[in-house]
């Protein structure tokens, strides 16, 4: 599990070197894309094309496997529920009791189901792509606040290292007799403020020194910052710009303007 | 008391931190484990009691296989101090502090009572049972989670860099501790980088590697070959460096105390120039 606190993965294809202001714009209009589609047949080209990317991004197995399991789960229970709660439409396949089931039921279940697929996909391949520092950098250069940026920033930073934290403090009380699965609803509530706490402890402590160390080394001194690594739209990113927005212009101006049913 | 056979063990993600270890630590010892960072000494340690479970080979606590025995049946034996004690301070006394382990143990309330006393008196806490441990100097923490583990009254007492962070007062008044509890039969295993606690209090000395043992001796062996010392990332006492750039006088390389020095030095007889 520690492995993957972070999704990225290195690597030099054409989603890892796009610009991540570039990235992140792709991802928004793909995902409203999903919204925008209802044919079946148009989820089901996007989903594969989305697959196609994540292909392209030359994710490493185990991470890919990792975060799809859990969404082609969840996208089975989609197709199975959905039809249960929703009995409008001819024809009926079949019927018991108050359940009934409806072929066009199944399909708007399929198509609900796609719809998540691709949104979590092409937000697995950002992540999968582009470095944290990056994705901050690039919400900073679009317009959100630095500090906001900094503490974005901050909090993705210490996701592994409080998990640490709190492996070492489960370590230290089980080593003090401590069984977290053990006992009834009260030992184990107090068994579980034995972990917390500490760990907020340690988090504030952590916390508190960071502040420090940040004004120690002049944050804050200058209201306008100048970049290490300067964002520069290359002709590929305009390219992929370009594509993404006519992804999304295109189907939209049929559905909306021209009434298509899409 | 604690018997170690053919010890192997493989962190997720493959990395191999414990080669082969063959170790019996006998009771009523007082060993230090040292080594370079990442040579497998808290990985080794966390082994007695188990809070790991080996990849290859056995583990033995007084005669029975660690892998029948829950973290907390073994914590009954085997005590560790974590080096970082607000890892594991969070009640508000610290008389409720030191409770916790006999609490979870099961003794009794006089039983726990009991055993509340004599860690607090050992580890000279009597005057602040009431006070919250999350706010004394770190001394006083470290005190604290010792004798939180000491509560629970274990054969062996594993102490992983307990004077990190501690100033010279701090440390001798809690080595001086440790030694008390050492000779009242407890087998301990400090894990450390002080070259001058081990010289000064162990009386074995286990040097670790790349996830090996390489050196088991007493302290006096152990700081005789340098060339080793320095391939583990670790620097004798000065004292008994200064010993070694003296051997040409005829000082004995295996000096271990300032005093032992001055005799040394003092002595008559001996290749002087």
């Amino acid at each position: 599990m520690t492995g993957f606190m972070d999704f990225y993965t290195p690597g030099s294809t054409f989603l890892h070197r796009m610009d991540p202001r570039v990235k992140i714009l792709a991802v928004v209009l793909l995902s409203l894309l999903a919204f925008i589609l209802s044919q079946l047949l148009y989820l089901l080209v996007l989903f594969a094309f989305i697959f196609l990317l994540l292909y392209l991004a030359r994710v490493s197995f185990g991470k890919a496997v990792f975060a799809l399991k859990f969404l082609f789960r969840f996208m089975a229970l989609v197709v199975v529920l959905w039809p249960l709660f929703d009995p409008v439409g001819t024809p009926v396949l079949f019927e018991l009791g108050i359940l009934k089931v409806t072929l066009p039921a199944i399909e708007r279940g399929v198509a609900a189901a796609l719809r998540i697929g691709c949104l979590a996909t092409v937000w697995y391949i950002l992540m999968f792509t582009t470095q944290q520092r990056d994705l901050v950098h690039a919400l900073v250069r679009m317009g959100l606040r630095f500090d906001f940026g900094l503490a974005l920033a901050i909090a993705l930073r210490f996701i592994p290292t409080f998990s640490y934290t709190i492996e070492a403090i489960k370590d230290a009380q089980r080593a003090r007799g401590m069984e977290l699965e053990k006992g009834g609803l009260l030992r184990r509530s107090r068994n579980y403020v034995a972990v917390l706490l500490p760990a907020i402890v340690s988090a504030i402590r952590t916390a508190d020194t960071l502040s420090l160390t940040l004004q120690s080394r002049a944050y804050g001194a200058r209201r306008d910052r100048t970049y290490l690594r300067e964002l520069r739209m290359r002709r590929s990113d305009f390219v992929a710009l370009s594509v993404a927005v006519a992804l999304f212009v295109l189907p939209a101006v049929a559905k909306y303007i021209l009434a298509v049913t899409i | 008391m604690v018997s170690v056979r053919n010890l192997r063990y493989v962190y997720e993600g493959g990395i191999e931190a414990l080669k082969n270890i063959n170790l019996d630590i006998a009771s009523g010892e007082y060993m230090a484990l040292v080594g370079g960072n990442g040579s497998g000494k808290t990985t080794l340690a966390k082994h007695f009691n188990g809070l790991l479970r080996p990849t290859g080979g056995k583990v033995f606590i007084m005669g029975r296989p660690a892998a029948e025995m829950s973290v907390a049946e073994l914590s009954r034996i085997v005590g560790y101090a974590f080096q970082n004690p607000d890892h594991q301070l969070f009640c508000s006394t610290v008389e409720e502090e030191i409770a916790f382990g006999p609490r979870n143990l099961g003794f009794a309330e006089v039983q726990t009572k009991e055993r509340v006393g004599y860690a607090a008196e050992t580890l000279e806490l009597e005057d602040v049972l009431e006070k919250p441990p999350a706010s004394m100097d770190l001394g006083t923490r470290r005190r604290v989670s010792i004798a939180s583990v000491i509560a629970m009254d274990p054969k062996v007492l594993i102490l992983d860099e307990p004077t990190t962070g501690l100033d010279a007062d701090e440390t001798k008044a809690l080595m001086g501790i440790v030694s008390g509890l050492n000779r009242e039969g407890r087998t301990v295993v400090l894990i450390t980088h002080e070259m001058k606690l081990v010289s000064e209090h162990a009386n074995r000395v286990v040097v670790m590697l790349d996830g090996r043992i390489v050196l088991d001796s007493d302290a006096r062996g152990a700081f005789s070959d340098l060339e080793l010392l320095k391939r583990c990332s670790l620097l004798p006492p000065p004292v008994t460096c200064l010993a070694h750039r003296l051997s040409h006088l005829g000082v004995s390389r295996e000096v271990l105390s300032t005093d032992e020095l001055v005799f040394e030095l003092t002595r008559p007889g001996g290749d002087r120039r």
